[in-house]
């Protein structure tokens, strides 16, 4: 059972996700930005430069994602966008993921958006997109 | 778990499963844009048409494929409503990366020493 919450929205085609950790937001915000926090996570080798336009780049088992930071407000808000290389509907760069950080108490509380996600268009370019669904699900599979 | 979630689960997996394929999603692309029939889909590959048709069943099955009858044809055209579900699997990757991000901080912060 999860304690991050789901949601979804069909509407503007895109992730919600919420998570409260018992950490300041000053104390999560560096396992955003830091590749060898982030590691530990999500991903097993990432690249990351946490300024307005630098690398974002995260090896996820055989998935890959590839993008830049676009906004880095420490220690609230971090906004990067995402793609896959070779993928026609999510080329690098493509998606937005953006993440808040709000505090509750001694706690965070961390939402996450990830918009663009090219369901809806899949149609006329399903190659990218389906590929990498593929690899999505052999890596959520694998840990589930 | 309720009925229809566990009906709506298999039906992602089927989906995606369908999509694990690289020759099937080959099928897709090929019907992407135009309807065709087993024969035609089949001479874009080397392999047999009794593979091709059981590719052509799976993707059948999970929903991706509509097939019509054009008096001995099969015509197969591609279906993007059945790519709706899949949104699923995204709609778990995040909590799931999320989970682990709050057992990993809340971790590290029990082992910092308290000012």
């Amino acid at each position: 059972m999860s304690s991050a919450s789901p949601e979804n929205d069909s509407a503007d085609d895109s992730v919600t996700a919420r998570v409260r950790i018992d950490a300041a937001p000053e104390v999560v915000f560096p396992y955003l930005i830091d590749p060898s926090l982030m590691v530990r996570w999500i991903g097993e080798w990432a690249e990351l430069d946490p300024v307005p336009g630098g690398v974002f780049a995260l090896n996820i088992e055989s998935a890959v994602a590839r993008g830049t930071f676009l906004v880095v407000e420490a220690p609230h808000r971090v906004v990067f966008n995402w793609g896959s290389p070779g993928s026609e509907t999510m080329p690098p760069g493509s998606t937005t993921v953006e993440i808040t950080l709000t505090a509750d108490g001694d706690a965070t509380l961390l939402e996450l958006v990830h918009r663009g996600l090219p369901v809806e268009e899949v149609k006329p370019h399903i190659h990218g997109w389906t590929t990498f669904l593929g690899q999505l699900r052999d890596l959520t599979w694998a840990r589930l | 778990m309720s009925a229809s979630a566990a009906a709506s689960d298999e039906a992602t997996d089927a989906v995606l499963r369908a999509l694990a394929d690289p020759q099937r999603r080959r099928i897709l692309r090929l019907v992407g844009s135009n309807e065709l029939a087993a024969g035609q889909i089949a001479s874009h590959f080397e392999v047999t048409q009794q593979a091709v048709s059981h590719h052509l069943q799976v993707l059948q099955k999970a929903g991706l494929l509509q097939e019509r009858r054009d008096g001995t044809r099969r015509l197969y055209a591609f279906d993007p409503e059945a790519l709706s579900p899949v949104r699923a699997v995204l709609a778990e990757f995040w909590p799931t990366a999320l989970d682990r991000l709050k057992q990993v901080v809340e971790h590290d912060q029990r082992k910092r020493p308290k000012i």
